[in-house]
Order: C-alpha cells, then sequence, then structure tokens
C-alpha cells in the first residue's frame, strides 16, 4: 500500500457526464489488480477521503472513472494537468482470475464500468476471450470505452443496443464479472450465484480499521468492502440488506 | 536541544503525548503505514465479554468536517481479542489499552477481571459514552452515580491503569469527572463524539440505519477543547484530550487548555500519518519556542 500525491495528466469525457482522469502513480499502477481501488483526497475537498476503483493501469499512470455527483466530484473533475491528489492505495481484494476458463463475461451498469478495462486486461492476458456487457439508461450514458473480443449493449430506452437491463442482455456463461449499481448484482446473484461482483458502499478509512463499510453476509454477520471486498461471490452477499443506491454526495 | 515528549498519566509513562483513539486504530494490526516511533500509547477497538455483529449499513455519512458513525461496536469479543491480538501488542514499545464495553457495571468488572494480567494488555478505558449502543454506552455516561459505578466496579478488579471516556451529551462534564474520579479512575478522556443525525432528502430517512451517529472530526474540535479544559478544572487526575485532532496545533490547544496527553481518532482515516505528524509537529513547536518538554508548556488552567 502507497500514499503520495500524485500529479493529475490527464482528463477526458468518455460518456454524458462521466470522465476519467489520469494520474502519475507508478507504485500503485505496477502493483494494481482489477477490481481494486484507491482512496482520493485533495486539498480543500471533503473530509474523507473518496474510494474509485482503479480503471486503467499502463506504464507510471493509472486512471479512475467518475460522474459528479456532488461538490467532491465536481471538484476532482475541475482539476487541471499537473494538480495534485492525494492517492492511497492499491487497496482491497481484487477479482480472482487465477481460476481461468475459455471465457469470461463482463458486466456493467453505468459507472460499474470502472474495474472492467483492468479485468479485460487481466482476462486476455490469462488466454480467455472476452465478453463485454455493458449497459446504461440511454445511448449517451454507454461508456465509449468499452472493448471486448465481443461487445453487448443495452440501454434502458432501446436508444442503443438490446432494450432492458445489461443482466437480462447478458449470455450465459459459465465465468461472470459483474460491477454496478448493488440492485444490479443482485440480480447478477439470481443468476449466477458464483458471479464474482465488485459491491459499492460508503467508506470511512478504506484500509480496515474503521469498519464503515460494512458488507451484510448470506451467512450473517458483516464484513468489510474495503478489505475482504469489494469484490464478493454474488450469493454471498445479503442483498437484502445492502443499501441499494448509494448518490456518492456529501452534504458539505 | 530536542525537547522531552513524554508524559506521565498518573503511574502510566508515555514515550509521547499521542495516543492512537478507539476505534480508529482497529486492534493496532491493520493500520497501514503505521510509523509507531510516533505512538505514545493506543487504545484498542471497543471490546464486549461477547462477540457482537454491529449495525446495519449505512454506517457512516460524512458531515460538514465531520462524520457520523454507527458501528455499533462490531467486535470478535474478549476471548478472541486475548487469543489473536494481546500476544502482538506484548511485543510492541508502547503500551496498549483496551476500551472496555458491557450493559451493566458487573459485565465492566467481569471484562476488567478478564483482561487482568493478560501480557500485552497495559489497562482499560471504559468507555461509557459510546452513542451507539442500545444498552449501555452513554446511559451510563451522563448519569454520575452509573458512571462512578462502572468505575467503581473495574477498579476493584485491577491495578492497572483505567481511564474513563466521557461523553459530551452532559448538562455539566465537571460532575461526571468528579464522580469517576471519586470511584477510583486513574485519567479521564474528554470526549467521545457527540449524537448527531442527517437525513437523506432522496428517501426522507435518516441517512445511517442506526438512525442517529456519533460525529466526530474538526467539525466538533472547538467544542471538545471547551469540555476538556473544564473536565480538567474539575478534576486532579491528567485530561485526555479528544475530539477532532488533525494537526499539531490543535493537539497543542487540549494540551494548553489543560490536558496531559491527545488522542487522534478521525484524522488517521484520511491521513494515516495523522499520528506522526501530530507528534512531530508538537516537537518542533515545542522546539522552537524554547520548551523543554510537554509538561513546560503554558496551561491555561484559572481557578475557580
Amino acid at each position: 500500500m502507497f500514499l503520495f500525491d500524485a500529479p493529475v495528466t490527464g482528463k477526458r469525457q468518455v460518456a454524458r457526464g462521466m470522465f476519467v482522469i489520469g494520474m502519475q502513480a507508478p507504485e500503485i499502477a505496477a502493483e494494481v489488480r482489477a477490481g481494486q481501488f484507491v482512496n482520493l483526497g485533495w486539498a480543500g475537498g471533503p473530509l474523507l477521503r473518496r474510494p474509485f476503483s482503479v480503471y486503467r493501469a499502463e506504464g507510471e499512470h493509472i486512471e479512475v472513472v467518475l460522474k459528479a455527483v456532488g461538490g467532491g466530484t465536481a471538484q476532482l473533475l475541475a482539476m487541471e494537468v499537473g494538480d495534485r491528489i492525494s492517492c492511497l492505495g492499491p487497496l482491497g481484494r481484487g477479482f480472482d482470475l487465477s481460476d481461468a476458463q475459455r471465457g469470461v463475461v463482463l458486466i456493467s451498469g453505468g459507472l460499474g464500468v470502472a474495474p472492467m478495462p483492468l479485468a479485460a486486461r487481466d482476462a486476455r492476458a490469462a488466454g480467455m476471450l472476452v465478453t463485454w456487457v455493458h449497459g446504461a439508461r440511454t445511448a449517451a450514458e454507454l461508456c465509449a470505452e468499452t472493448d471486448g473480443d465481443q461487445v453487448v449493449w443495452a440501454t434502458d430506452d432501446g436508444s442503443q443496443g438490446l432494450q432492458g437491463t445489461a443482466v437480462a442482455a447478458a449470455p450465459s456463461g459459465d465465468f461472470v464479472l459483474a460491477c454496478g449499481p448493488n440492485r444490479m448484482l443482485a440480480a447478477v446473484a439470481e443468476r449466477w450465484p458464483n458471479a464474482q461482483v465488485a459491491v459499492e458502499t460508503y467508506m470511512g478509512c478504506g484500509t480496515g480499521v474503521c469498519l464503515g463499510c460494512a458488507v451484510p453476509l448470506a451467512r450473517g454477520g458483516y464484513d468489510r468492502a474495503c478489505k475482504e471486498g469489494p469484490v464478493y461471490r454474488a450469493a454471498d452477499v445479503d442483498w437484502s440488506v445492502l443499501p441499494s443506491h448509494l448518490p456518492y454526495a456529501v452534504s458539505a | 536541544m530536542k525537547p522531552d515528549l513524554s508524559v506521565a498519566i498518573g503511574a502510566l509513562a508515555l514515550r509521547g503525548p499521542v495516543v492512537a483513539a478507539s476505534g480508529t486504530f482497529g486492534y493496532g494490526t491493520e493500520v497501514p503505514l503505521l510509523e509507531r516511533r510516533a505512538l505514545g500509547g493506543m487504545v484498542s477497538k471497543g471490546i464486549f465479554l461477547r462477540p457482537r455483529e454491529g449495525t446495519a449499513p449505512p454506517r457512516i455519512a460524512e458531515t460538514p468536517s465531520g462524520m457520523l458513525n454507527a458501528i455499533g461496536l462490531q467486535g470478535p469479543g474478549v476471548e478472541a481479542l486475548i487469543r489473536d491480538y494481546a500476544p502482538r501488542w506484548a511485543e510492541w514499545d508502547f503500551p496498549v489499552l483496551v476500551n472496555i464495553n458491557g450493559e451493566s457495571a458487573a459485565e465492566y468488572g467481569e471484562l476488567a477481571a478478564r483482561l487482568d494480567g493478560v501480557p500485552g494488555v497495559a489497562g482499560f478505558e471504559i468507555n461509557i459514552s459510546c452513542p451507539n449502543v442500545e444498552q449501555g454506552g452513554l446511559y451510563f455516561g451522563n448519569d454520575p452515580r452509573a458512571a462512578a459505578a462502572v468505575t467503581e466496579a473495574v477498579r476493584k478488579r485491577t491495578k492497572l491503569p483505567v481511564w474513563v471516556k466521557l461523553t459530551p451529551m452532559v448538562s455539566d462534564i465537571g460532575v461526571i469527572a468528579r464522580a469517576v474520579e471519586a470511584a477510583g479512575a486513574d485519567a479521564l478522556c474528554a470526549i467521545n463524539t457527540f449524537v448527531g443525525m442527517s437525513i437523506d432528502l432522496n428517501s426522507y430517512k435518516p441517512r445511517l440505519s442506526f438512525r442517529t451517529g456519533g460525529l466526530s472530526g474538526p467539525a466538533i474540535r472547538p467544542l471538545a477543547v471547551h469540555l476538556a479544559h473544564q473536565a480538567a478544572r474539575a478534576v486532579r487526575i491528567p485530561v485526555i484530550g479528544i475530539g477532532g485532532i488533525a494537526r499539531a496545533e490543535d493537539a497543542l490547544e487540549f494540551l494548553v487548555a489543560g490536558c496531559t496527553a491527545v488522542q487522534v481518532g478521525t484524522a488517521t482515516f484520511v491521513n494515516p500519518k495523522a499520528i506522526a505528524e501530530v507528534h512531530d509537529g508538537i516537537g518542533a513547536f515545542l522546539e522552537a519556542r524554547g520548551f523543554a518538554s510537554v509538561a513546560d508548556l503554558p496551561r491555561y488552567l484559572p481557578c475557580d
């Protein structure tokens, strides 16, 4: 785990309201695995750091993807190249790709694209064919950088790809990785109990000490999204207790 | 000359004035990038006799310059603490106090008796101020007789240092402070979190599933400095200041206000190096102002 001030190296738009920010963070870029996250803080920002899945990692750079949902993310999006972001990571337990199959199905809803470029990279490196199913409310909100041997689109309004949810649009597969709103992940759990899903929770420290990011388990009790997670076997989470949607906004 | 940063909390000598606060440091084994040299001591996550699941999520919500938490004292219970953590504490070069909790005075006493003499356990912090449990917690902390009864129950079962962590949710903290001093406390920790609430305007419900939570962070600092000061004026035993400390200057405010040491909590979530920075900053301040030790700092403690 590393902590340093990472300079912003670039920013680009990948969908309506969705942006990718790049940072120079060589130690994290070298170590991060798909599904792991960084906890970001910045001068003048909210009190607590904000967790972001690492979207891409290449050479000395990492990228995160975000939407402006509150004052904090708006500040991040206003940053210029060279501005510094305090970067703590890589954190959490990512996707486990050690049990390589012939093919993997990636399912992402909205901002749930976040861990998927790394997942696609690592799955390909493990010799898997990548099918990527990406869903959003409408065509303009689909991430433009979805990439795989086969790409399936789904939109709620049918403006691109299949009409309906990404889960409904997904082909059958034995090896499924998913990320998106917790309601979507609950649907994944119904269809693929063994899928690996990356959950979203509020987080305090991101490092395992505060117990703020409790994830209710099907066997009872809680563990920590930041430490045992954020990736879980879908059937291991008690989806009825996990809050279904967390707008990452701050009342400050 | 480098100033002397050591302080004495009764019979317990700390090599530095900064202690890691309960609930923000786990059991000391998982804090990343920890610089142990800067730790005067550590207070463990709160423990009960038996394991506790804690509250349902959401457990935390950020508020202006602060955070609300309702973790509900999730923990493995005292036997697991003795088995899994105390042996590691026994090897560390700073004291670890256990934050103890119960639903009755007798339970606190039982916990103290069970932990007394366990290698690695240097003392106790009695938690009579947790706002996030249905039984006990701050209900003991805002009644001087109940607070004294809990303190006495622990005092009878151990000769180790006993600190009592006070709640700010009282009309006169001096009354509680004097009651627990008379019951045998070696030091006071002032203060625990304030009870707060925040509403989600999408669901029209509280943002925490427990409805309320404990407010910590810089938002509470001036309130905490005042309450720690009031407690320090009320008693002769040392007071350890807590509440929104993130930088050395914040800690120095508590020390000048009459505290002997401080605890740093929420700041560790934001900056894993906060404790080291506060410790080093206090040293730099003392050196720059020509003070030889923490004890030489001017104290603002006018007599009533």
